[in-house]
């Protein structure tokens, strides 16, 4: 969580918190999908507090504790739908490098997701990465 | 990377750029407009170091926006 690293901006911490929960309860995107994305963007930044750390919107909808074990393996694990796999495919490269994203990957999220949760998608990737890696800066580790 | 738009504008007669594409989003492009607005407007760091920070960030990620 960046909350506590936050501290010392609390009207920052205010604002990112009212964004977030847009994101998680306004967007259109299901909350599973973007606890899988955030979970894997902390994963590839080794964010190792974000990674322990499921977001109660998450739970409260359902959320699989058996398929956050299995994401490491979500090209192949079954349990991984396509909508899954297109989301965080363009999850990876977003954090890795965003210019190697393709036409296709934007394309096939779009037909899953519609306009609307496609940009909160990214927009949520954008918190995510960015967030997650000001965090890991901040509490060295 | 593309250099035609993946997504289509949400306001009628703009064509897509960041903005009428984040239209899709109104209540979190106003909440980014915030946030935003904060990380400019408060804190202890001077204007132009910000400015050389977001240029840093945007030549790094070759963000021509």
């Amino acid at each position: 969580m960046t909350t506590d690293v936050l501290a010392a901006r609390p009207e920052l911490v205010e604002h990112r918190a009212t964004m977030l929960d847009g994101i998680w309860r306004g967007s259109g995107v299901p909350p599973r999908l973007l606890e899988l994305a955030r979970l894997r963007v902390a994963a590839l930044l080794h964010d190792e507090v974000g990674s322990a750390t499921r977001t109660p919107v998450a739970v409260a909808a359902g959320f699989d504790e058996d398929v956050a074990d299995a994401l490491p393996s979500w090209p192949t694990d079954p349990r991984f739908t396509p909508t899954d796999r297109a989301a965080l495919a363009l999850a990876e490269q977003f954090v890795m490098d965003c210019h190697g994203i393709t036409d296709a990957q934007v394309a096939e999220l779009r037909d899953a997701l519609g306009d609307q949760a496609t940009v909160g998608f990214l927009i949520a990737l954008a918190l995510f990465d960015g967030f997650s890696r000001a965090a890991t800066v901040l509490r060295g580790f | 990377m593309s250099t035609t738009p993946r997504l289509p504008s949400a306001i009628e007669g703009r064509p897509p750029d960041l903005r009428s594409v984040m239209a899709h989003q109104p209540g979190l492009q106003r909440d980014f407009s915030v946030l935003y607005g904060t990380f400019w407007s408060h804190g202890v760091l001077d204007h132009p170091t910000k400015e050389v920070a977001r240029l840093r960030n945007a030549r790094t990620t070759d963000c021509g926006y």
